[in-house]
This record gives C-alpha cells, structure tokens and sequence, in this order.
C-alpha cells in the first residue's frame, strides 16, 4: 500500500541510509554505482596543514584518525558521537552530507509530505515533537547530518562533480526549500571535503542531547570551536545541528564569546544569544534549553581544558 | 554476480546490487542464525562480521562484500579463538546467562566477539570497562534486558577466562541460543511455502463499501487472496487488517497487495482520549453490542457505554460513597494532608525483537500450525475452532519475547490460516518493525486522577483513584481496581473507564495496569509522606498489611543508600543525584489444570509439557526440577515443550509458568521414583543410584497433574481475592473460567529503591542503581530468576524515561514505527542492579517459587520517578519522564519553588 515510492535514481553509498529507505518502499528509483572519483576513502593533507577528506572516507575512518582528532577536534568527536559502530563501519563522508530526513512523517510510506511531493507539511499540524526549533521553511525536520554540522563549524569546503569548493550553504541551502534536504543535482555526487588549515591552539568540543546514553538521534547537537592564544578567545565558531532545516551557525553567541578570556567566559550571555532567532513550534521549545545547556556544556569543558593546559 | 566467503566457503549470488546481504544469508544460503528485527539498523540483531568488522547486515548492499570474508552466528566457531566448535564469547554468554528468549542473541554475541579478538589484539586479557563494552554494544537491543550478564561475560571472554573453559550454562537451551542453532517461527522455511502480506487500511475510520480481492489473484505469482474483514465492515484504526495475499515471494505479494481494491467511505477521526471523551467527539462504535476488541486477559464484563466511553467499573471500591465525601470535605476545607494529582502514562509497545509472525499449513484434514506464541496450545485449540479441523499441531519450540502481546491468537495467524486455506500451501506472515510497533499490541494511554487524604495521627482515611485508559479500538483495562488489594485504607473510591480513539488496540503488557497504577499510587504515597514529615518507607509499613512486603520495608530501610538519603531538593548544582522508593504486589497466579508427563526413554529421563518458553526459562526450570529429584545433570534430562499435543501446558501469562509446572513436575518425579524403586528401604537394591535405574529401565510414561497447594502450611496466608469479599471471589470465578487461570494463596511483592542522578542542563535522568526486593519464594533457577529480575527493572526504566508510542493527531497513524523513534532501553542505560529475594511466604507452594516477571517490573517507574523528586524537587506528572518534561518542571521549580511536569 506504498502511496508515496520516490522514483528518482540515487547513488549508493554505505548504504546505510537508501537501503532503509528501499526496504520499506519509500525510494524505489534505479540505484546507481559510485564513478571511482567518489569512492576516495582517504585523508589527505596538504602542505598548508589543513586536510581534504574523500567522499568515501568512512565515519569510523574519521572518528579513528588521530590527526583529524588532533587538527579538527570538533568533527572527529562528531564522527565519534553519531550512529552505532556498525553504522559508522560502513557509512561515508559524503552519504552523511546527503542522507534523507529522519522526519517520522518522511519516512512513512503512506503518509505525504513535501518532501514526497505533497503540498504540505504534515508534522506541522501534526506531532512534531523532534522538529526543529528555528522555523525556517515549510518543513519542520531538522537537518540529519551530524558531520555536516562539524564541517559548517570547520567552514569546510564541499567539492562535486559540479562544483569546486562550495559552501555548506550551497550544498544544504538555506533551509526555506521544503522539498529537499540538500540541493545536489541528482547526477551530482560529492568528492571531497576540504578543510582550511587548522588554527594553532583551536580548541573543539562536540555533544548531542539525548534521553538515553547512546546511539539516538540527536534532539540537539553542538560543535563548538574555539581559537584561543593568550588566554583569550580570538575566533568563536560554533554549529548547531537538530535544531533547524539545515546546520546552523550561532553567530550571535560566537560574538559575545570573541575576545573573551577563558577565565571568564561570559557562559550566561553565551546561552542567552544562542537561541536568538529561533522561532520554536508549540512541541519544541525545549530544545532551545537543551542548545543553551549544550553550549554552557561545551564552554566548561574547553574552559576547564584550557586551565588545565595552563 | 556477486562472490564471497561465507563462513568458510565460497558463495556467487546473481542478485541486484542493492539486495540486502541478510536476504542472501537467510533466503539463499539457508542460515537463519541471523535475525532482522528492525531493518534499520538500530538494534543489531542482523550483525555480522565483514572482514573481522561488525556490520549490519540489513543495510549492507551484497555489492559492497564482494571478494570479502563474511562470518555469521553459525561461522563464529571456527576462528582463530575457537574452541570445541565455539567463540569464547559464545561460551561466556552461555555461563554468564546473559540473554533470555535468544533472539537477540546471535548479534550480539557476533559483535561481541569482533570486539573481543580487536581487544585481545590491542590490550591482551586486560579487563575491558562497563564504558568500553555499552560503546562497542551500543548498537544492539535486548528487550528481555540482559543487559548485567551481557557485561559480566564480555569482560570475562576478554581477560581470556573462556579461551578452553567447558562451555556451561545454567539455562538449558543456551547453546542453542549462542550458536544460532535455535530455530524460532521466522525461521521456519518448508518447501512451497508461500509469503504472504497483508493490506492495512490508511485511514483512521471509514465504511468500506466495496472490495475486490479477484485482481490480486491476477497477477503473476500470487496463489491466495482473501479479504479480512468480518461481518464488520468499519476499519476504525490506520493499519487495520482489510485483506491479504499470499504468493511466491515478497515482490509477488506486493504487487498483489497493490492490486486488491477497496472503496472506502471516509468518516471522522478521533485520535486523543481527552477528544474522544467530549460528546461531541466522533462515535467509534454504535448500537447497542459494541463489538470492540478485549485489551485485556481476563473477561469483558457488561458495562454502559457513553459516547466512547465503558464504564465506570467500580466494583472493586469500600465504601464508596464515604471517600467521595471525605475527599469532598477535605478539599473544601483545604486539608493540608489531601494529596491530589493527575498522572498520564504513555502508551508502551511490547517491542519483541522476534515480531509476531505465523507459518501455517493448512492441508485441508489437518493444520500444523508454527506461531510466535505465549500460549501454544489455547492457539491450537483456536484454530481448530476456527476452521473446523480438529487435527491441530501447534508448534512454538523458540518465543523471541512476548511480554504479553503473544498470548491470543493474533492477527498474523488469522491471516496465515485463511491465506494456508485457500492457498492449499504453508504461508508465512511475520510482521515488519513497523506493523510489530503499530498494530502488534501495546500497554494503553492512561490518564489517572488520585486522591489521597491521610489523618493527623497517620492513618490512610480515604483514597480515590479514577482512570480513563485509551487502549484505541479495545477495551477492558483495568487500573484503579488494583488498588483495592495494597493498602488498607478505611475507603476507596476506585473506577475504571475505557475511552476508545480511532488508534490500533492495546493488548495485556507485563502486569497490565500495575505500572502506571504504581506510577501514580507510589508518587501520591511518596507527597503523603511529605506532607506528613515522614519516612516514605516507613509510612508504607503503617499503611501496608502484607507480611511478606513488611520484610522487604525492613531489608530496604536497613539499606545504606536509603539511610544516607537527604531531603527532597537540598541539591542546586548541575547533577542531582536523588533516591526514591515504590512498593508494589501482584496477584499469584497458577493454572490449575496444568499436567506433565515424565518417564524414561531409550534410558533417559524425559519430562514433558505444552508450556513454552519466550525466555522466563521454562525450559531450565522442567529440566532442573526432574534433575534435582534424580540426582543427575539437568543436560541428561530431555524436555519436549513448545508443542500443542503434549500434556496440558500453562499459559505464559500471568506469571503462572513457573508455580504451574514446577509442583507438576515434582510430584511427577516422585511418582517415577515409586516405580523405579518399588520396594520399602531396606530391600535390595535400594541403594542403587537412580542414574544406574534410569539406564536400566524400559521405556516408560507416567502423567499427572499439578497437586493443589498445601492447606496445612501457611494456612493463615489468605487467598488476596477472596480476602475482599464477595466481588473478589467472583473476579477469582471468572478468572478460572474465562481466562484459565488461578488466584492462590498469598501475593507477590516487590519494594524497590532508585538511585538517580540528574543532569539539569540536559533533562536527562541516569539511573545509578536499582535495589530489587522481591517476594516470590524461592527461586528454582537462581541465576534465571536474576535475569529475569534485572531484566523487569530494564523494561521499568523504558516505561519511566523513554517509551512513548507517538501518534498523528490527525489521522492517528503510529509515528513512532522504527525502533529509531520508539526508544527502549540500551546497554548503556544499565543500572548497577541489586536483586535481593526473600524467600518466605510461599512454602505452601510444593516447590515454593511463584512468577517473577510482572512483580519485578510493577514499581519501577515510580521508584524512579520518586528518586527525581527527591534530586530535584520536581514531581512527575507525566511519563515517560523525557528531557523536555523535566526541564520544563524545574523551569517552573526555579520559577515558582512548586514544580511538575504537568502539562499546562
């Protein structure tokens, strides 16, 4: 009684995502073989210091690396944190970035929606209890990717087989289209990631909410990064998955936290310009508490890192 | 063409990329070791190792195991760590007891040993911690919760303690389990089988006014088609069975699926209790016979009806009329003692990992019939019923959970039946994660009004309490009646209404009714003791007459984690640690009519009962029962269970396996012993021993039935229901009549502490540590009844923080239909468990253990929810207790110094 089959050709992967998807019906279109170019699973790194990350690279590859750990320690946690080890034995990089929703309305396949070609979104009316907390668009689930969420805090770049370097922003959109959960092409298929080089003395710090302790989807994760020299803060960037159609940066609160000394970190503040913008459907004003303790979570444990490097 | 070693051997497949390599395992090469349970990845049941790494196999497209060495469940014994045909995991799992139905099992011991031969490598036989073993575990779920046994043996197989140990268990079909040898119904491939499918309705309510199963029929492939729908022809639920097709395989049967057509005739959708209790709500059913499904086990007494509201019952309540008015007057004159509150449960889904699932051959004279079944002979006995074939074999030799959803004949064995029927051939239906977390059962939504007033000098002068349960299309759940046999007060006003909503129906779920009345009963008791400055603890051994929880309140007020309690909300900080009590008691219940036979065959004891064994250990407790009578090892006794044709078994319902089988199959050894040794002592040959009679003997067959319970001993131990008079003897009649059970002497009790701690940040509860204490006599099979205990608390914790059934208010689909989404407890939210078992009080059984599956698992909730109060301050309205609840009640804690997680 499959009402809503989505008929569009899709590449595989790890497949740890379509292959779900395709058991119950919901994705029925022809399944293409990745080229060799987006089967590359290795890090390389270049001479200025930074990485560039292959497509096919898998989370457990990421979460293992010990320089990854050492340079971008906000996505090696990320990696870390997110599935179950057999997921991240097998998933990718770039299957992260374009996994589909976890919206329970998505993935019914009998229910509408407007990422199945309906004309409204369900959850919105319905029960969208894990939706997102910033209302940017029509739909109400929040973006998936935990890794695209490290990489937004890393300002990574995305290349394709289209494009060189694109922003997350380009890849993911601005979250006002409903209809997608990426904005790739259906022939275009993400390479590699390419990472600036790393800041001496960044520190990073990667968490999710979660009700249980382990393996759950996050009700809200955080990326935190921050680059201190001199016992102050000289660049805050911090992303926010969960919360929003798309990974979101808080540029409210990297602004009251830049300058700031480590030894007093102005934490209060910090929470109270993290929710700034957000616009909270009636089930998921809670998640603003979880961002703001999540951040004041993050900011401890560097502060504290920080001392005791000191 | 796809080419790989599978345990050893070189395997092609000439199949889509995409096919999942589970199917290649099961449907090709025939091992059915590997179980899927969710088809999302989440739980891990479906593992296996890929190059020495753990995968999915539900997920892994077969393209991506070319050329690669994949190892299952049945190929773990031939690795490098391998002895006697076994991984050390495997054999650590059977010593350390850490699984129970076994479903679950052959993933996590394949995970398990991944991680082993990886730690071995790296770290030699170092011990690895608790934190290690739940990260590299994280991705598997056991329902039965053996979560404690499951560390104990990782940990061992690691320090090397099972490299050449033999391989011993305490349970008796261990092995079995651990190798994959175990063959559950999903498992059952015959030849010419059929798959069938079934099509669920997707709306909410509507006539059907027509249906055309015939195109079905049409298409290539499909052997059967039949329409499900009775006489009856509203479907009042998304998902309701409308009708079925069985054919050749899976993608025959969906194109059949998608042929059948059916005109519906939409009508309105009420999806809430709260909605459908208005009258002005859409009416679920009319007329005067409201052919509503029973949620429960025992009998649906005729009640009103109102709108879509049953009830109330309220037989259970004394004296009435004067609670109402005492309560009345106390609130009115602002009683500082009167404890109100309004508690809401969640709905909880049963969650067996094996889902329901029939495989039925139906050959016109005669039907076998394999059923996921709690109750294998009841379902035999339905079948032949139904199809008017009075030569019925149901098999259930391997039941992967239960909990209560298994206990009817369900569903997919009605749609099995018909299909088998008109197919002429065996069809296999087995539920996808989906249907299992939709439509398979569940505990209903309950909405629970108390009312408590105690007096100045201590005494419990009145208790109301009112419940609206929504168990979706059924009915005849009962809650507030249980409060009639805890705690004596001087009167109680007790009611039970049922309000049905266009959802799927609820069904009995481990002590139905108990816990959600404790997690609000122990609450109002826990604010009592508040408001009266009191010990809780000591406050329920005033209030509560039980002999047997009257030790317990002394074991648990003896505990130092109970004396070093502070007071409610002393903590400020971010954790918050809090610990809190709850009591709860159970009926105990034995199916009277039980027999066993035992005898001797080709020189072995055998001891045989149609009882079944969905992993409460059924099994180890027959077996062990004859051994300890002969003297011998329980593995030298055989034991035949799992099959309708043997001597009348118990239900596992209730609680009753145990106390029903147990006295059976005593005075069974006994008889066997008289003709084994005829003679008095002192003739000769007395002092043979009985394994050397035993090998001696002919073959030989000796039946008899359970004996009663002794009347001499204990006889000042009343039976709980009779002890209320004359509507508790006719509760205990109708109990035996309809719904074949006993209510004996004596009840189960448990009292049961939670240690919490609290992140506020967060609004996550962990729960530290869990003391159990437990009347439920001796335990037969000490380690088992352990197990089952730990893992009650496990299913307690789900129920108190994390499981919710989630529905569209609008057309009331279950949203919450992935195991993703419906979150039951993983090994990392294990406890530090303390099981204590006081083992008086149940003497006059022969034998003397009674169940412990649903006493175990009654207070737990509300232990925990206690134990937040006292870290935080902040009462729990609402379960499950999630983040967002809890940071909403300390919002209003700071806010106001008055907190709940009510809703406002």
């Amino acid at each position: 009684m499959t009402l809503q089959s989505d008929m569009t050709p899709e590449w595989l992967a790890g497949g740890t995502d379509l292959m779900e998807r395709r058991r119950t019906g919901l994705s029925r279109g022809v399944v293409k073989v990745l080229p060799q170019d987006a089967r590359v699973g290795a890090i390389a790194w270049r001479a200025d210091g930074g990485a560039t990350i292959g497509a096919g690279v898998t989370v457990a590859a990421l979460a293992a690396d010990p320089r990854i750990a050492v340079a971008y320690p906000g996505l090696g946690q990320a990696a870390a944190g997110l599935a179950t080890p057999e997921i991240r034995h097998v998933a990718t990089l770039g299957g992260n970035i374009a996994q589909r929703s976890r919206c329970w309305y998505y993935r019914s396949p009998d229910i509408a929606c407007l990422k199945k070609g309906g004309t409204t979104c369900p959850a919105r009316a319905g029960n969208h209890l894990y939706g997102v907390a910033f209302d940017l668009g029509p739909c109400v689930a929040p973006h998936p990717s935990t890794l695209a969420t490290a990489l937004l805090a890393y300002n990574a770049g995305v290349t394709t087989t289209t494009r060189t370097r694109a922003t997350l922003a380009d890849i993911l959109g601005d979250g006002t289209d409903g209809r997608r959960d990426h904005q790739l092409t259906p022939d275009e298929l993400i390479i590699e990631i390419t990472l600036p080089s790393p800041l001496a003395g960044e520190q990073g710090h990667y968490k999710r909410a979660i009700g249980r302790a382990e393996a759950e989807w996050p009700l809200v994760e955080l990326v935190t990064c921050l680059w201190i020299e001199g016992g102050l803060v000289r660049q805050a960037r911090i992303a926010a998955g969960g919360i929003a159609p798309i990974p979101i940066r808080l540029t409210a609160a990297e602004a009251v936290l830049t300058g700031a000394s480590m030894s007093a970190l102005p934490i209060a503040d910090a929470r109270r310009q993290a929710v700034v913008g957000a616009k909270p459907l009636p089930m998921t004003g809670y998640k603003l508490e979880l961002l703001s303790g999540l951040l004041a979570d993050a900011l401890e444990t560097l502060a504290k890192g920080a001392r005791s490097k000191a | 063409m796809v080419t790989f070693t599978l345990n050893g051997a070189k395997f092609t497949a000439d199949v889509a990329i995409d096919t999942p390599l589970i199917d290649i395992i099961r449907d090709h090469a025939k091992m059915t070791g590997t179980k899927q349970a969710c088809g999302s990845g989440v739980c891990g049941a479906c593992t296996v190792q890929v190059d020495g790494h753990a995968v999915v196999s539900c997920l892994m497209p077969v393209a991506h195991v070319d050329g690669k060495t994949v190892v299952t469940v049945e190929g773990l014994g031939r690795g490098a760590f391998a002895r006697d045909d076994l991984h050390p995991v495997q054999k650590a799992f059977m010593a350390h007891d850490a699984l129970q139905c076994g479903f679950c099992t052959p993933g996590f011991v394949v995970a398990a040993s991944a991680f082993h031969d990886g730690w071995r490598a790296e770290h030699g036989t170092a011990t690895p911690s608790e934190a290690d073993i739940a990260a590299a575990l994280s991705g598997h779920l056991c329902r039965c919760g053996a979560y404690p046994g499951i560390y104990r043996a990782v940990a061992a197989a690691c320090e090397g303690r099972h490299d050449g140990a033999p391989h011993e268990s305490p349970r008796y079909e261990a092995r079995d389990k651990v190798t994959g040898a175990a063959k559950f119904t999903v498992d059952k491939f015959q030849e010419g089988q059929l798959y069938g499918l079934v099509l669920r309705s997707p709306h909410g309510h509507a006539d059907v006014t027509s249906i055309d199963v015939s195109p079905a029929l049409a298409v290539a492939g499909v052997k059967a088609a039949v329409s499900m729908l009775g006489n009856d022809k509203t479907v009042r639920h998304v998902g309701q069975a409308v009708a079925a097709v069985a054919a050749v395989d899976r993608a025959a049967a969906e194109k059949g699926i998608a042929a059948i057509r059916v005109a519906y005739k939409t009508k309105p959708v009420v999806t809430s209790a709260r909605a459908a209790r208005s009258k002005d709500s859409p009416r679920l059913y009319s007329g005067f016979i409201k052919n509503a499904a029973n949620s429960a086990e025992g009998p649906v007494l005729p009640l009103p009806w109102s709108g879509n509201m049953r009830g109330p019952a309220a037989a259970f309540s004394l004296a009435q009329s004067r609670a109402k008015k005492d309560l009345a007057a106390a609130a009115t004159r602002g009683d500082p003692l009167l404890v109100t509150g309004i508690f809401i449960n969640a709905g909880q889904s049963h969650t067996c990992l094996e889902p329901h699932a029939a495989v039925i051959d139906h050959q016109g004279h005669k039907i076998v019939a394999h059923l996921s079944s709690q109750a294998i002979q009841f379902a035999a006995g339905q079948i032949a019923k139904k199809a008017g074939v009075k030569d019925v074999t149901g098999y259930a030799e391997h039941v992967g959970g239960g909990f209560g959803s298994k206990v009817s004949f369900g569903i997919e064995g009605q749609v099995a039946l018909a299909l088998s029927k008109a197919a002429g051939k065996p069809v296999r239906i087995a539920y996808d994660r989906a249907e299992e977390l939709s439509v398979a059962g569940h505990r209903p939504e309950t909405e629970i009004e108390i009312k408590l007033l105690a007096t100045k000098d201590c005494k419990l002068d009145a208790l109301s309490v009112r419940t609206h349960s929504n168990a979706g299309v059924a009915v005849n759940s009962t809650v507030s009646g249980l409060a009639r046999l805890v705690y004596t007060a001087g009167s109680k006003e007790l009611m039970d209404w049922d309000v049905v909503t266009n959802t799927p129906p609820g069904s009995p779920f481990r002590a139905p009714g108990g816990p959600p009345l404790c997690f609000a009963l122990e609450q109002a008791i826990d604010e009592a003791a508040v408001k009266l400055a009191t010990d809780p603890i000591a406050l329920r051994q005033k209030w509560d007459e039980d002999v047997n929880r009257q030790r317990l309140y002394t074991w648990a007020k003896g505990l130092d984690v109970w004396r070093q309690r502070g007071d409610a909300g002393r903590e400020s900080g971010r954790y918050r640690r809090g610990i809190g009590v709850a009591a709860g008691n159970w009926l105990y219940f034995v199916q009277g009519n039980t027999e066993v036979e035992i005898g001797i065959r080709g020189g072995k004891l055998f001891i045989a009962c149609a009882a079944q064994d969905i992993g409460q250990g059924a099994r180890t407790i027959l077996a062990g029962t004859v051994a300890e009578a002969f003297s011998v090892p329980a593995s030298s006794v055989e034991v035949d269970m799992g099959r309708s044709d043997l001597p009348q078994g118990p239900m596992a319902a209730g609680s009753r396996s145990t106390a029903s089988i147990v006295p059976a199959a005593l005075a069974a050894s006994e008889m066997l012993k008289s003709r084994l040794r005829p003679g008095p002592r002192g003739t000769v040959g007395d002092n043979v021993p009985w394994p050397d009679l035993i090998a001696a003997s002919g073959d030989l067959r000796i039946k008899t039935g359970r004996p009663p319970d002794s009347t001499v001993i204990n006889p000042e131990v009343p039976n709980p229901l009779k002890a209320v008079g004359f509507i508790g003897t006719a509760f205990d009649w109708m109990l035996r009549n309809f719904a074949h059970i006993d209510t004996g002497r004596g009840v189960a009790g448990a009292v049961q502490i939670a240690d919490v701690e609290v992140d506020t940040w967060l609004g996550k509860t962990r729960v530290r540590n869990f003391y159990s204490g437990l009347t439920v006599g001796k335990p037969r099979a000490r380690r088992l009844a352990e197990n089952q205990a730990e893992g009650s608390i496990i299913q307690g914790i789900g129920y108190a923080l994390y499981e919710a059934r989630e529905y569209d208010p609008v057309n009331g689909n279950v949203l919450s239909s992935g195991l993703d989404d419906y979150r039951i407890p993983g090994i990392g939210d294990t406890p530090e468990m303390h099981i204590h078992f006081d083992e008086k009080g149940f003497e006059h059984v022969p034998g003397g253990a009674v169940g412990i599956g649903e006493i175990a698992t009654l207070p737990v909730a509300a232990a925990i929810a206690n134990a937040i109060f006292n870290a935080t301050g902040v009462r729990s309205y609402e379960a499950p207790i999630r983040p967002d609840r809890l940071l909403a009640g300390l919002a209003r804690h700071n806010a106001t110094g008055l907190a709940s997680t009510r809703r406002a």
